[in-house]
C-alpha cells in the first residue's frame, strides 16, 4: 500500500516535457550546424540534378520514346534527397545524441529520472524532439521541391510523399540508434562512435557484401541504407515498413532499458535480451510479408495492368530456377525487370539460385549457366532472356493462358524539362542559410518573465 | 553494529517509527567497498547531517538511497515498507552536488518546467525565487550563472519539488559566509514547514549550525549517530564541538 505522504503525480503533463526536449535540441549548436551544412549540399545536389535532367531532356524533346524514360523521381528527387541521406547518416546522430548525451554528461539525467514521468515517456519525448529535428532538416529538400515545381517541373504526389516517408523512417531509425548509443555511453563522444559504427558500418555492408549469396546476402540486408532503396524505387513495402518500425521501437525500448542509472546491470541485460528477442520476432515476421504498393507514376515496379491481372490469377506454384551468379549483371537485370515484379503479383512463387556460392568466372564453363528454368502446373520451359517481353509469354504458355492484349493509354509520357537552376543556388547558399541563422537567434532569445515571478516576492 | 543499534534504540525509546530507514546498505566498486553495512533512520521533520571527509561515501550513500545507484546489499524502507526502485521518487527528491544541468536553458524556463512537471502552483515558484534571490538571473542561461547562483538554482528546484524528504549533497558548497547563513535559514524554514532533510556536508561547522542529528561516516562505515549531545556522551567529551567528536570517533 502506498504511504499517505507519497507524492504521486498521476498524470504529469506531457507538454512541458516535450517543450523542454524540443528546446534542448534547438538550443544546441549541433542542429543548426547540420542545417547550415545541409543547405549547400542539397542546393548543389539539386542544381546538378536539374542540369543533368535538362541535358537528357534536350535530347528527348523530339523523341517520345526517350521522353518516356525521364522521370523526376530518378532524375531530380532521389539525387536531391541524397544530400539529406548523407547528412542524416553522418551528422544527424550528433543532433540526436545531444538530446540525452548532454544530460548524462552534466548529471541532469539524475534530476530527469526523478521527475514524475515514466522512463518510456522520457524516451518517447526525446524521440519526438528527434522527429522535430528531422523535420527541420527536411526544409532545404522541401524548398528544392518547391523550386522544382516553380521551374515547371512535374511532381507526382504519391511517389514524392513515399520518398519523403522513406527518409523519415531512415531518420527516425538513425535517431533511435543514436539515442540507444547515448543511453549506454557515459560520454557523447563514445555514443557518436557507436552510432557512426552503425551508419558507416552499413556502407561497409553495402560495398563489401552486396550481391554475395547465402548468409552474406542476409547480413547485407541488415544495412540501414537498404531501408531507403525500396522507397527510392517508388515502392511502399508493408514488410519493410513493419521491419523498420520494429527496429525503431526496438532501439527506443533498449534506450529506455539503459536510461535509469539505478537499475542493476544484470536487470538491464535481461531486459535487453527480451527487447532484442521481441524485435527479432517482428523482424522475422516482417520478412515474410511480401505485400507492397507501387506508388510510381510510371508503374516501374509493376507489369502493365493487363499482365498484372493475368499473373495474379496463376494459382498453381510457379518455380523459377536461375542458373546465374548473384553478382552477374544479367541476374541483376532479371531481378529488376522480371523477378521483383513477379514477386509482387504471383501468389505462389519460388525463386531459386542454382549457382549459390559460385562466381561468374567459375560458372562460365557450365553449359547451363545463364539459363532460367520455369516450372508451372507440371509443365516446364527454359529461357536465357531477362526481358519481360519474352518471359511473360513463356509463362502464359506454361499456364495455358492467352497473352493479354495491352491496354491503351497506359504509356508513361515522361516529363522532360530544360530549366536553369543556377539562380536557386542563391537561395541555398545565401537566403536559406541566412534564414536559418535568424531562426537560430530568434529561438535562443530570452523568455519573457511574468511580473510576480520577476519580483520573486518573499514568502 | 552502531547504525542498527541506533535504530533499535530510537524505536524502543520513542516508539516513533522512522520516516525512512537505511538498512544494511553495502556498495562495492570491484574490490573496493564504498559503503559497508550502513544502517540508520531518519525521523520526520528533522535535519539529518551526513558528516564525513571527502571520500567517506556520502554521495554514494545519497545516490543509493535515492535509487540512482544500484547497491550490492541492503534495503531502503519508507515507514517500514521497501518502496520499488522507481517509486522512491514519490517520497524523496535528491539534489546532487555540483550540478549545472541543461546549461543552454534559461533559468526561468527550467523553474517553470519543474513546477509544471510536478503540477505546482506559480506561487511555489515565486516563493522559491524570492527565498533564494534568483530574480536577477531569471533571464540568464544556466551555463552563464556564477557558481553561487548555480547552487541557488538547484536549491530552488528542490524547494519546488513536493516530496516530503529532501536529500541534498553539499548544499552549502559554493557559497560565501553570508550566503551560507542565508541558505541555512532557508533550509531551516523548509524543515519548519514539515519537510525532512538529509544533508551531506563535509564542513563540520556548517553541519553543527544547521543539523538536528548527525550520521558520522568514514571509509564507508558509520562511526556514530545521534545529536551532538548524544555524540558528546558517546565520546566522553561534554564540551566538545562536532569537530572534536568527529575526530574522536573516526
Amino acid at each position: 500500500m502506498r504511504s499517505p505522504d507519497a507524492v504521486v503525480v498521476h498524470r504529469a503533463p506531457l507538454r512541458p516535457l516535450l517543450a523542454k526536449e524540443l528546446r534542448d535540441i534547438v538550443s544546441g549548436r549541433a542542429l543548426w550546424t547540420m542545417l547550415l551544412i545541409l543547405c549547400p549540399l542539397v542546393g548543389y545536389g539539386f542544381f546538378q540534378a536539374v542540369a543533368l535532367y535538362g541535358e537528357a531532356s534536350s535530347a528527348a524533346r523530339d523523341a517520345p520514346v526517350l521522353a518516356a524514360g525521364l522521370s523526376p523521381l530518378d532524375g531530380v528527387l532521389v539525387p536531391t534527397f541524397g544530400a539529406l541521406y548523407l547528412v542524416v547518416t553522418l551528422l544527424f546522430p550528433f543532433v540526436a545524441i545531444r538530446s540525452l548525451g548532454r544530460e548524462k554528461e552534466t548529471g541532469a539525467l539524475r534530476l530527469l529520472v526523478q521527475l514524475p514521468y515514466r522512463v518510456p515517456t522520457l524516451i518517447a519525448a526525446k524521440m519526438t524532439a528527434i522527429f522535430g529535428a528531422w523535420l527541420a532538416a527536411l526544409v532545404p529538400a522541401v524548398s528544392a521541391l518547391v523550386i522544382w515545381a516553380a521551374l515547371g517541373g512535374h511532381l507526382y504526389i504519391l511517389e514524392t510523399a513515399n520518398l519523403a516517408f522513406g527518409h523519415l523512417l531512415y531518420g527516425l531509425l538513425v535517431g533511435a540508434i543514436a539515442l540507444f548509443a547515448a543511453s549506454i555511453s557515459e560520454s557523447s563522444a563514445t555514443a557518436a562512435i557507436i552510432a557512426l559504427a552503425f551508419t558507416i558500418g552499413s556502407w561497409v555492408l553495402d560495398f563489401a557484401l552486396a550481391g554475395q549469396p547465402g548468409v552474406l546476402e542476409w547480413v547485407a540486408r541488415l544495412s540501414l541504407t537498404q531501408t531507403l532503396r525500396t522507397f527510392e524505387q517508388g515502392l511502399l513495402s508493408i514488410g519493410l515498413l513493419l521491419g523498420i518500425v520494429a527496429a525503431i521501437c526496438g532501439f527506443a525500448a533498449l534506450s529506455a532499458v539503459w536510461l535509469h542509472p539505478g537499475v542493476p546491470l544484470r536487470t538491464k541485460f535481461v531486459r535487453s535480451i527480451a527487447c532484442v528477442a521481441a524485435a527479432a520476432i517482428v523482424l522475422a515476421s516482417a520478412t515474410r510479408i511480401r505485400t507492397s504498393v507501387d506508388l510510381t507514376e510510371d508503374r516501374r515496379n509493376s507489369f502493365p495492368a493487363a499482365d498484372q491481372r493475368a499473373l495474379a490469377e496463376l494459382r498453381e506454384p510457379l518455380l523459377i530456377m536461375v542458373h546465374l551468379a548473384a553478382e552477374d549483371p544479367r541476374y541483376v537485370d532479371l531481378r529488376r525487370n522480371v523477378l521483383t515484379k513477379l514477386e509482387r503479383v504471383v501468389p505462389r512463387l519460388t525463386i531459386r539460385l542454382a549457382t549459390t556460392g559460385q562466381s561468374v568466372v567459375g560458372s562460365s564453363s557450365d553449359e547451363a549457366y545463364g539459363e532460367i528454368d520455369y516450372s508451372y502446373a507440371g509443365r516446364a520451359d527454359k529461357s536465357r532472356s531477362t526481358s519481360p517481353r519474352e518471359i511473360l509469354p513463356l509463362l502464359y504458355a506454361l499456364a495455358g493462358r492467352p497473352v493479354p492484349p495491352p491496354a491503351a493509354g497506359e504509356e508513361y509520357p515522361g516529363y522532360p524539362l530544360v530549366a536553369e537552376a543556377r539562380p536557386a543556388l542563391l537561395w541555398f547558399l545565401g537566403a536559406l542559410p541566412l534564414l536559418i541563422v535568424l531562426a537560430w537567434r530568434w529561438l535562443r532569445r530570452a523568455p519573457q518573465i511574468a511580473q510576480p515571478i520577476k519580483d520573486g516576492d518573499q514568502p | 553494529m552502531i547504525g542498527s543499534t541506533a535504530i533499535q534504540r530510537g524505536r524502543t525509546a520513542a516508539y516513533v517509527p522512522a520516516l525512512m530507514e537505511v538498512a544494511g546498505v553495502t556498495k562495492r566498486y570491484g574490490e573496493q567497498r564504498a559503503l559497508t553495512d550502513v544502517s540508520f533512520g531518519v525521523n520526520a521533520g528533522e535535519v539529518l547531517g551526513l558528516i564525513g571527509p571527502n571520500g567517506a561515501g556520502k554521495t554514494t550513500l545519497l545516490e543509493a538511497i535515492a535509487g540512482l545507484l544500484p547497491v550490492d546489499d541492503g534495503r531502503i524502507l519508507w515507514r517500514g515498507t521497501p518502496p520499488a526502485l522507481l517509486h522512491r521518487r514519490d517520497f524523496m527528491f535528491y539534489l546532487p552536488d555540483g550540478l549545472r544541468p541543461w546549461d543552454d536553458e534559461y533559468v526561468a524556463r527550467l523553474l517553470e518546467f519543474f513546477a509544471a512537471a510536478y503540477g505546482r502552483p506559480a506561487r511555489i515558484t515565486t516563493e522559491a525565487i524570492g527565498a533564494l534571490g534568483l530574480a536577477p538571473v531569471l533571464r540568464q542561461r544556466i551555463g552563464a550563472l556564477s557558481k553561487g547562483y548555480g547552487r541557488r538554482l538547484m536549491l530552488a528546484l528542490a524547494l519546488i519539488a513536493p516530496q516530503p524528504l529532501l536529500l541534498m549533497d553539499e548544499p552549502f558548497d559554493g557559497f560565501d559566509l553570508r550566503q551560507t547563513r542565508e541558505v541555512m535559514g532557508v533550509v531551516r524554514e523548509v524543515a519548519r514547514n514539515g519537510r525532512t532533510l538529509v544533508l551531506a556536508i563535509h564542513q563540520l561547522i556548517d553541519a553543527e549550525r544547521v543539523c538536528d542529528r548527525f550520521v558520522l561516516l568514514a571509509d564507508g562505515r558509520i562511526r556514530g549517530i545521534g545529536t551532538l549531545a548524544d555524540l558528546r556522551a558517546q565520546t566522553g567529551m561534554p564540551a566538545g564541538g562536532l569537530e572534536d567528536v568527529f575526530l574522536a570517533l573516526t
